[in-house]
């Protein structure tokens, strides 16, 4: 008589309403070889269990009748369902197997193997998935240890570009025409940038390896984030009935660069580091010197968003350059060659700069305008010294960060 | 270069195709020039063994007892898959026919597949003579000969007989037992309306059959490298897959003896030859 290693009991349940799933549990529990005991009221189990056990490929050992019961016996066969080598049971309730488990999730490999696919880290990946083609894989370049705090922070920041605007001050605001179309020009030169800010990381998500997911997460609001800012900008340029204004090939040259960078790191810099770092200064700017309470309402929320880009950003260079010696020269080289392929660029789009002239100066009036251009200038310079502070954050030298500072593009992004 | 080694297979379904694609590579990836040639039937397939034109063939039971009885045994079995090793026919009853044994379908309408299919037809028949019941005299027989020459490979007479007996059409019936364990497991049985009675005893089904005069050592090694396949290494798992297998296996021969016997007592060959 056959000892049974397990016993499953089955009541009169069959194949068609769930039985092969109870049973299929209770199999890969066994070891190859070893006898599963299936008890039964079903008169039909036999004919229907011993078809399904061929199908499956675990032996049938035979049947027979017990008080009116069936009793039937089937071994584990050698097939495995699922490849893996992990022997870990995700069933197995002993606290040290859990404790395991737990931290594979933890676990950060300093280089991701692209055949766990989309399956997330600590999963028990079966043997034979496609390769993907990730090819951000190395922890030094694709995280960072505070990226899942940065995510947890832009979750609870997210705001609404619908409500959370007072609109409603807009129609007792009275602007002059001027400041008006001066504000539709900047809010234009503001979307396509965060048009840039969107298309940057949502090209590099593919590429970088799902097992560095606190990146992944954070990227996503990154990219999240901007959509509300395009979508904010526009409505500001519209709801006026000024609309949208000029959007310049040197602006579309300078944007198109940081798109067209192969490097993730390299283009993390030039985009958020030195591009949107520029940027908390400007909207800085159109916050102080707005004409109306929605501007500047728009321009301080976009910048609070701006912000933690820039900091995650600084973040992520910190750890990358603490990990790979060669990395701020490449970086360093990265900035230099943007320069010299924006060489013919050599200010910004003149209409956004005298947009932020007349704005500060509160008009065209010509005794307010100095004060404008005085205005503009120190914003410039603010620029400059906040991208240095950046730069030498990350590690490089005072001269370097003058240098990549001052070539940076006029465009600001 | 080592001589091409062609094998024949029934084209039953589109994916036989890309089985034999893969089935290729895998070969081929072991320095052995493997390649294959379909057939739309088993009796093409047998002519083009026995003439030469293929050296192994891809075979039913059936089509291997045609090719043994056209050769005088001069024949051999290469291999076969694990799950053509105690093949059985099962017997299904409507639920409210009464039926519980076989004795019970005296007189009743029974519902038999293919003429050409092994399980569905030649021996479920078999089997019910060998226990007092003739499919002539006794009861009455409705058959489904759907996809002939096909031996029964596409199922779908065998979904016939299942469908015939849910709507009340036909008492009992006779399907494979992987027909039965798949429709069972994809739960398309209506547990109201259909159950299983009897298990026939086990037989062989398909095979790779060659003829002895072609047996040589290139064979033999072709044999080897087959059974090389693993269904535990993901590579191979598709071809196993698709092809219905966890393991490639060894020959065993007396599991074709009811097929043998089955188209001796019933004429099989002198009706339909």
């Amino acid at each position: 008589m056959l000892t049974p290693n397990a016993v499953c009991e089955t009541a009169s349940l069959s194949l068609s309403e769930g039985l092969d799933v109870l049973l299929s549990r209770k199999l890969d529990k066994l070891s190859p070889g070893q006898i599963l005991e299936i008890r039964s009221d079903d008169a039909s189990i036999e004919h229907d269990l011993r078809a399904w056990a061929r199908l499956t490929a675990h032996p049938w050992r035979g049947m027979r009748t017990e008080n009116g019961r069936f009793v039937c016996f089937i071994e584990r066969g050698a097939a495995q369902r699922i490849i893996t080598s992990n022997s870990i049971s995700a069933t197995d309730g002993e606290l040290h197997a859990r404790r395991m488990v737990v931290e594979a999730a933890g676990r950060i490999p300093p280089a991701a193997e692209p055949e766990t696919g989309f399956s997330p880290r600590g999963a028990v990946v079966e043997k034979g998935s496609p390769r993907f083609p990730f090819d951000v894989v190395d922890s030094a370049q694709a995280w960072n240890p505070e990226a899942s705090d940065f995510y947890e922070q832009a979750s609870s920041a997210q705001w609404n570009a619908a409500t959370d605007i007072p609109w409603n001050a807009m129609s007792v605001a009275c602007i002059d025409p001027e400041s008006e179309r001066c504000i539709c020009q900047l809010m234009t030169f503001l979307a396509e940038n965060e048009f840039a800010a969107l298309y940057v990381p949502a090209k590099w998500i593919p590429r970088i390896h799902p097992h560095f997911v606190e990146t992944i997460l954070f990227l996503s609001t990154q990219i999240r984030d901007e959509a509300r800012h395009i979508d904010v900008f526009v409505k500001r340029a519209l709801v006026n009935g000024g609309g949208l204004q000029f959007s310049s090939a040197s602006t579309q040259r300078s944007l198109k660069t940081l798109l067209d960078r192969e490097d993730f790191l390299e283009a993390s810099f030039l985009l958020s580091v030195l591009g949107e770092g520029t940027f908390l200064d400007l909207l800085r700017f159109i916050e102080v010197h707005a004409p109306d309470p929605v501007t500047a309402e728009i321009a301080r929320r976009t910048r609070i968003d701006e912000a933690r880009h820039v900091h995650f950003a600084l973040t992520h260079m910190k750890h990358a350059v603490a990990s790979d010696g060669a990395l701020k020269r490449k970086l360093f080289a990265a900035a230099r060659e943007r320069a010299s392929a924006l060489a013919e660029v050599k200010t910004i789009n003149p209409l956004v700069e005298e947009s932020l002239v007349i704005l500060a100066a509160g008009g065209l009036r010509p005794d307010n305008l100095p004060k404008g251009v005085r205005a503009v200038r120190n914003l410039y310079a603010t620029m400059h010294e906040n991208r240095m502070k950046r730069l030498q954050l990350i590690g490089f030298s005072p001269s370097d960060s003058e240098n990549l500072s001052h070539s940076h593009t006029p465009n600001f992004m | 270069m080592p001589k091409k080694i062609t094998v024949g297979a029934v084209a039953y379904d589109p994916k036989v195709v890309t089985i034999w694609e893969l089935i290729n590579d895998f070969f081929r990836a072991r320095e052995i020039p493997n390649d294959y040639v379909l057939f739309s039937n088993y009796e093409a397939q047998v002519d083009a063994l026995l003439s030469g034109a293929i050296d192994i063939a891809w075979n039913t039971n059936l089509a291997y007892v045609r090719v043994h009885r056209r050769t005088n045994g001069l024949c051999k079995v290469l291999a076969m898959r694990d799950t053509d090793v105690a093949f059985t026919t099962v017997i299904i009853a409507g639920t409210n026919t009464g039926i519980a044994t076989l004795g019970d379908l005296k007189g009743k309408r029974f519902a038999i597949g293919s003429r050409d299919s092994g399980q569905a037809a030649i021996l479920p028949v078999y089997f019910l003579r060998n226990n007092g019941i003739d499919s002539e005299r006794d009861i009455h027989t409705i058959r489904f000969d759907l996809d002939v020459g096909k031996h029964g490979d596409t199922g779908t007479s065998e979904a016939a007989v299942h469908e015939a007996i849910t709507r009340g059409e036909a008492d009992a019936g006779a399907v494979g037992d992987q027909y039965w364990a798949r429709v069972l497991a994809e739960g398309r049985v209506d547990r109201g309306k259909v159950k299983a009675i009897w298990t026939s005893p086990p037989y062989c089904h398909c095979n790779f059959t060659v003829l002895d005069k072609r047996y040589g050592k290139d064979l033999e090694q072709w044999t080897d490298v087959l059974l090389q396949m693993d269904y535990n290494d993901p590579a191979h798992r598709q071809i196993m897959e698709m092809e219905g297998l966890k393991r490639w296996v060894r020959p065993e021969l007396a599991g074709y003896k009811p097929l043998f016997e089955a188209v001796e007592v019933l004429g099989y060959f002198n009706q339909s030859a």
